[in-house]
C-alpha cells in the first residue's frame, strides 16, 4: 500500500471511527444513566414499601398503651419520625441535613425517601427511611456498558477498514495506472536521449562544424529531458529503492553536479557565485544527495532571470543555493512543496522537484528552508546538523 | 357502644399502672385525680391530639383553648365518648397554673420517653 493509500485511509478511519465512537459514547452514557436511574428508582421504590410498613406499625403503637413502646426497625434500612415541625421524634438514625423538599434523594452511598404521614400516628407527620445503594446492578451496568463499547468499538473499526479499502480501491487503480504510464513512459525515454547526448559530446569533439550554439541547445534540452527521466525513475521507485547509505563527499559531488549544469548556466548567462568547503562528509545515498543537489541548482537556474546571479554555499552545516530570481509570494512558500507547485506558471517543469527535495529532507531528517522576497531573490537553505 | 366502653376500661386499667411513675402533684391534682376516679383515659386523649396535631405547640394550644371553656363540640373526643363519660367541667386554674399543667401533662405523656429500639 502506498504512503498516501495508507494516509487516506488512516484520515478516513480516524473521522469515521471518532465520530462513531463520540456517537456511541454518547448513546452509551444516556443508555448508563437512564437505566442507572430505572435501578435507583426499583430501589427507592423499596423504601416507599417500606415506608408503608413502617406507617402500619406505627398505626398499631398510637393504639398500644405499654409502658415502652418498641419501633419498627428493619435491617437494611434506618428511620426516623419527626413531627409535624420536623422536630425529630425517634428513629433508629439521625441524619443531619434533610432535603425536607425532595420526596427522594442521594447522598453520597444512601438513598433517602420521605414519607409524608397523616393522621400523625404518635405524632408523626414525616418517615425518614434511608439505606444503602446497592452497587451490584450498578456497577453490572456499567460493565455491560464498556462492554458494548468495546465490542461496537471492534465491529465498527473492522467495518471501517473494510469500507476504507473499498473506498481507496478506484484510488488505488488509478495510482497504478499512472505509475505504470509513467514506467512505460520513461523506460521509452531513457534510450533516445542517452542516444542524443552521447552523440551531441561526440560531435562537438570530434567535429568543428558550425552550429555550435544550436548544438548546446539540443545538449541542454537533453538534459533537462534526462534530469526529467531521472526525477520522475526516482519518484516511482522511491518505495522500493534500496539505498546504499555510504560517507559520501558532499562538496566533490556538489563541484560535478555545478559543472554537469554547467551549459545551462551559460545559455542563461547567470553569474555563479561558490563558497564550497572542502571534504564535507555526509552519510547517505548518493542517489538522493544527486537528486537533491539537482533539483535546487536546476530550480535555481530555471526560476532565474537572465544575466542573473546564483551564490552556491556549502559548510559543515548547510548547503545554500540563493538566486535573484522572480521569487515566491508569502502565501506560496507553504504551499511550496506541493507536488506540481510550480512558483510562476509561464515556466516549464512538473513541480516535482520541490517534492523531490522535501522527500530527502524528510528521509534524512535534514532542516529545509526557504525564504524569499518578490521579484528580487530566493535562498533555499539544507541544514543537517540541528 | 360496647367495645368503646370496654377499650375504654382497658385503656384506663392500663393508664392506673402507667401512671404509677410518679406523675408530679400538680398534674395529679388537677387532672390524673379526676381522669382515674372517672376512668377517663388520659393518654388515649394524648393520643388523639398527637393524630390530629402532632407537635406539642399545637397540642398545648388546642388543649388550652379546650380547657378554658371545654364543650362537647370542641372536644378532641367524639361525642359517643360522652355518652360513656361525662362532660368536663371548667378548671379553675388561672393562665398560667393551667400551662404550666398543660407542660407538665404533654411531658408525663410524651412518647419519645417511651419509644425503643427492638
Amino acid at each position: 500500500m502506498l504512503s498516501s493509500e495508507k494516509r487516506s485511509l488512516f484520515r478516513f478511519l480516524s473521522i469515521y471511527l471518532s465520530s462513531t465512537f463520540i456517537l456511541f459514547l454518547l448513546a452509551t452514557f444516556i443508555f448508563y444513566d437512564y437505566q442507572k436511574h430505572q435501578i435507583i428508582d426499583i430501589q427507592n421504590a423499596e423504601l416507599s414499601i417500606e415506608a408503608e410498613h413502617i406507617t402500619q406499625s406505627l398505626r398499631q403503637l398510637n393504639e398500644t398503651f405499654t409502658k415502652t413502646l418498641t419501633y419498627p426497625q428493619k435491617e437494611p434500612f434506618k428511620s426516623a419520625i419527626y413531627d409535624l415541625d420536623k422536630g425529630y421524634i425517634f428513629g433508629s438514625f439521625n441524619p443531619k441535613n434533610i432535603l425536607w423538599s425532595e420526596e427522594y434523594y442521594q447522598e453520597e452511598k444512601r438513598l433517602f425517601h420521605i414519607h409524608p404521614l397523616f393522621p400523625y400516628y404518635l405524632g408523626a407527620s414525616y418517615i425518614v427511611i434511608s439505606k444503602e445503594i446497592n452497587p451490584e446492578p450498578i456497577d453490572h451496568l456499567l460493565k455491560m456498558s464498556i462492554l458494548f463499547l468495546f465490542i461496537a468499538g471492534i465491529f465498527f473499526t473492522l467495518l471501517g477498514l473494510f469500507l476504507g479499502r473499498l473506498f481507496i480501491a478506484p484510488m488505488k487503480e488509478s495510482i497504478e495506472q499512472m505509475n505504470r504510464f509513467i514506467e512505460d513512459t520513461t523506460h521509452e525515454f531513457n534510450t533516445p536521449i542517452s542516444t542524443i547526448l552521447t552523440n551531441i559530446e561526440l560531435i562537438d569533439t570530434m567535429y568543428d562544424c558550425e552550429g555550435k550554439e544550436e548544438l548546446k541547445r539540443i545538449e541542454i534540452a537533453s538534459k533537462t529531458l534526462s534530469r526529467l527521466y531521472e526525477d520522475l525513475t526516482y519518484l516511482k521507485l522511491n518505495h522500493n529503492y534500496h539505498r546504499e547509505i555510504e560517507s559520501l563527499n558532499i562538496s566533490k559531488l556538489l563541484e560535478d553536479r555545478v559543472e554537469y549544469f554547467n551549459t545551462l548556466i551559460k545559455s542563461k548567462e547567470l553569474k555563479v557565485t561558490q563558497q564550497i568547503e572542502g571534504n564535507i562528509i555526509l552519510e547517505m545515498d548518493k542517489n538522493d544527495a544527486i537528486r537533491l543537489i539537482d533539483n535546487i541548482l536546476s530550480n535555481s537556474i530555471k526560476y532565474n532571470k537572465k544575466e542573473g546571479a546564483i551564490e552556491i554555499g556549502l559548510n559543515s552545516k548547510t548547503l545554500r543555493v540563493k538566486n535573484s530570481s522572480i521569487g515566491i509570494k508569502k502565501e506560496d512558500i507553504n504551499l511550496i512543496q506541493n507536488r506540481f507547485k510550480r512558483a510562476n506558471s509561464s515556466e516549464g517543469g512538473f513541480g516535482i522537484g520541490l517534492d523531490i527535495i522535501g522527500q530527502v529532507v524528510e528521509r534524512y531528517g535534514f532542516k529545509f528552508s526557504i525564504d524569499s522576497t518578490y521579484n528580487e531573490s530566493t535562498e533555499v537553505n539544507i541544514r543537517w546538523i540541528k | 357502644m360496647d367495645k368503646i366502653v370496654i377499650k375504654s376500661f382497658f385503656i384506663t386499667a392500663i393508664l392506673s399502672t402507667t401512671m404509677t411513675a410518679e406523675p408530679s402533684s400538680s398534674l395529679q391534682n388537677n387532672c390524673l385525680s379526676c381522669h382515674i376516679e372517672q376512668k377517663i383515659p388520659s393518654e388515649l386523649i394524648h393520643r388523639r391530639y398527637l393524630l390530629k396535631y402532632s407537635t406539642n405547640r399545637d397540642i398545648k394550644e388546642r388543649l388550652f383553648k379546650y380547657l378554658t371553656n371545654p364543650k362537647k363540640e370542641t372536644s378532641i373526643m367524639p361525642k359517643q365518648f360522652f355518652l360513656k363519660f361525662p362532660e368536663k367541667a371548667s378548671l379553675e386554674l388561672n393562665d398560667t397554673e393551667l400551662s404550666e399543667s398543660i407542660d407538665i401533662y404533654l411531658d408525663y405523656f410524651d412518647v419519645k420517653k417511651k419509644l425503643v429500639l427492638p
